[in-house]
């Protein structure tokens, strides 16, 4: 979609927050930490990681460019506990839920970091079709892409790059976003900066995007 | 069930921006409040995550991989050619980093990651992601103009480095390897490890030097 997320070569930013909003996990608000930590535990168990990202495209916009990192996750979280039923907007506005359940089993540090090290999930599922297109080949991307999730970005629409490498078939965002498990081939592409941004940029300059074969056609 | 639509979603959060108070902490205390009463979370589990990202899971995982790939060519070789197998040599797989992939500076090509569409980031290597890289303005211009970007992080690149920006549009993650400075032969792995900060591992910085992170 067209979304206020699609951020990648949008001008009239200031400069880069780099001091700032250079902190690491110790040092910034305890909220930030809070929100962070809530997520590990798998606030909303029907969701997808695509759906999840959906959601946080779909805010009201202007929330968007206002809210910091988490707090984008702390509406996401309301809204997605509230499509799914976990939570009604009734008890969000109340602040306290209708029918407590049984408490939560607590986890320990150690097994905040076991958990943490068997979350590094695979997204490559089996390939049912041979890959389109080979390392080294020149292919171009859509120009449209469909109103719902996607991982095209706008700056990279319509843009003829190069095919530099194939990582089999990952599952396809655009669909995880509506619940399905489909797969596509991937591929890492190359495009000059000239490309995609006119011919002042500097002809050393490149940009790499992982993008599925449904993006992409033969240029 | 989640119901996957996103007109929904929109209308839901058009009612949550009318209803939810403004500042962040009461927001967040909010959610916590509602999942702890659902009995989805027990506070001490939140309080075990933020001690894990706090103390354990940070920088200097990643900074203890690149310096084993400046000393041990068969580690680096591993490493460029399937990072995320490599790094459960050090028990460091974890979140986001399924699919890490590791891309090497050299004296002709500077490497910067990204992620213009959320903030996607190899937190199980790396840590929490520093607010910059979840600006606006980062995501913005990093790919369309990296030196400018670069230039605001004291980076200033000679004419003759190329940079490629790395958009990590899928469950790609990257992590930068960046080069090794001069002046540490001899030195051991943990040594040389010391040296290696977040962001040249990010790509917003280049020349390590001899001085400690």
């Amino acid at each position: 979609m067209d979304g206020i997320h699609d951020l990648g070569g949008v001008e009239g930013f200031g400069p880069v927050p780099v001091k700032s909003g250079d902190a690491s996990f110790s040092q910034i608000e305890e909220w930030e930490k809070r929100m962070w930590a809530l997520a590990r535990n798998g606030l909303a168990s029907s969701i997808t990681i695509d759906w999840f990202r959906h959601g946080i495209e779909r805010m009201v916009p202007a929330d968007y460019l206002s809210f910091a990192y988490f707090n984008k996750w702390c509406a996401d979280y309301f809204m997605l506990m509230i499509d799914e039923g976990t939570i009604t907007m009734e008890e969000v506005k109340r602040g306290h839920v209708e029918n407590p359940g049984p408490p939560a089993n607590a986890i320990t540090l150690n097994d905040a970091l076991k958990l943490n090290s068997k979350a590094n999930r695979s997204f490559e599922i089996e390939a049912l079709t041979q890959p389109a297109f080979i390392v080294g080949e020149t292919v171009r991307t859509h120009r449209n892409v469909p109103s719902g999730h996607t991982r095209l970005p706008r700056y990279a629409r319509d843009a003829g790059g190069t095919v530099i490498a194939h990582h089999g078939c990952h599952l396809l965002p655009d669909e995880g976003a509506r619940g399905r498990h489909v797969g596509d081939h991937l591929y890492t592409v190359s495009f000059t900066a000239a490309e995609l941004w006119g011919l002042e940029a500097n002809p050393r300059d490149t940009v790499a995007l992982d993008l599925w074969e449904c993006y992409l056609v033969r240029a | 069930m989640a119901t996957f639509d996103g007109e929904k979603a929109a209308a839901l959060h058009r009612e949550l921006h009318t209803h939810l108070p403004s500042d962040p902490a009461m927001r967040v205390k909010t959610l916590e409040s509602l999942a702890i009463e659902r009995g989805l979370v027990a506070p001490e589990s939140i309080d075990a995550w933020i001690e894990a990202y706090s103390e354990h899971i940070g920088p200097k995982r990643g900074a203890k991989v690149v310096a084993h790939a400046w000393t041990d060519p068969n580690f680096r070789k591993r490493l460029l050619d399937n990072a995320a197998d490599a790094i459960k040599d050090f028990d460091f797989q974890g979140s986001a980093t399924g699919h890490l992939k590791a891309v090497e500076n050299t004296d002709n090509q500077h490497n910067l990651v990204v992620c213009t569409l959320c903030s996607c980031y190899p937190f199980s290597i790396l840590g929490m992601s520093p607010a910059w890289y979840k600006s606006a303005e980062y995501r913005a211009r990093a790919v369309r103009e990296p030196r400018k970007v670069l230039e605001e992080f004291g980076v200033i690149l000679p004419e003759y480095v190329g940079v490629r920006v790395w958009d990590s549009t899928a469950e790609l993650r990257y992590i930068v390897i960046p080069q090794r400075p001069a002046g540490t032969d001899g030195w051991d792995a943990d040594r040389l490890a010391t040296v290696v900060t977040r962001n040249s591992m990010i790509g917003t910085e280049r020349d390590l030097t001899r001085e400690p992170a």
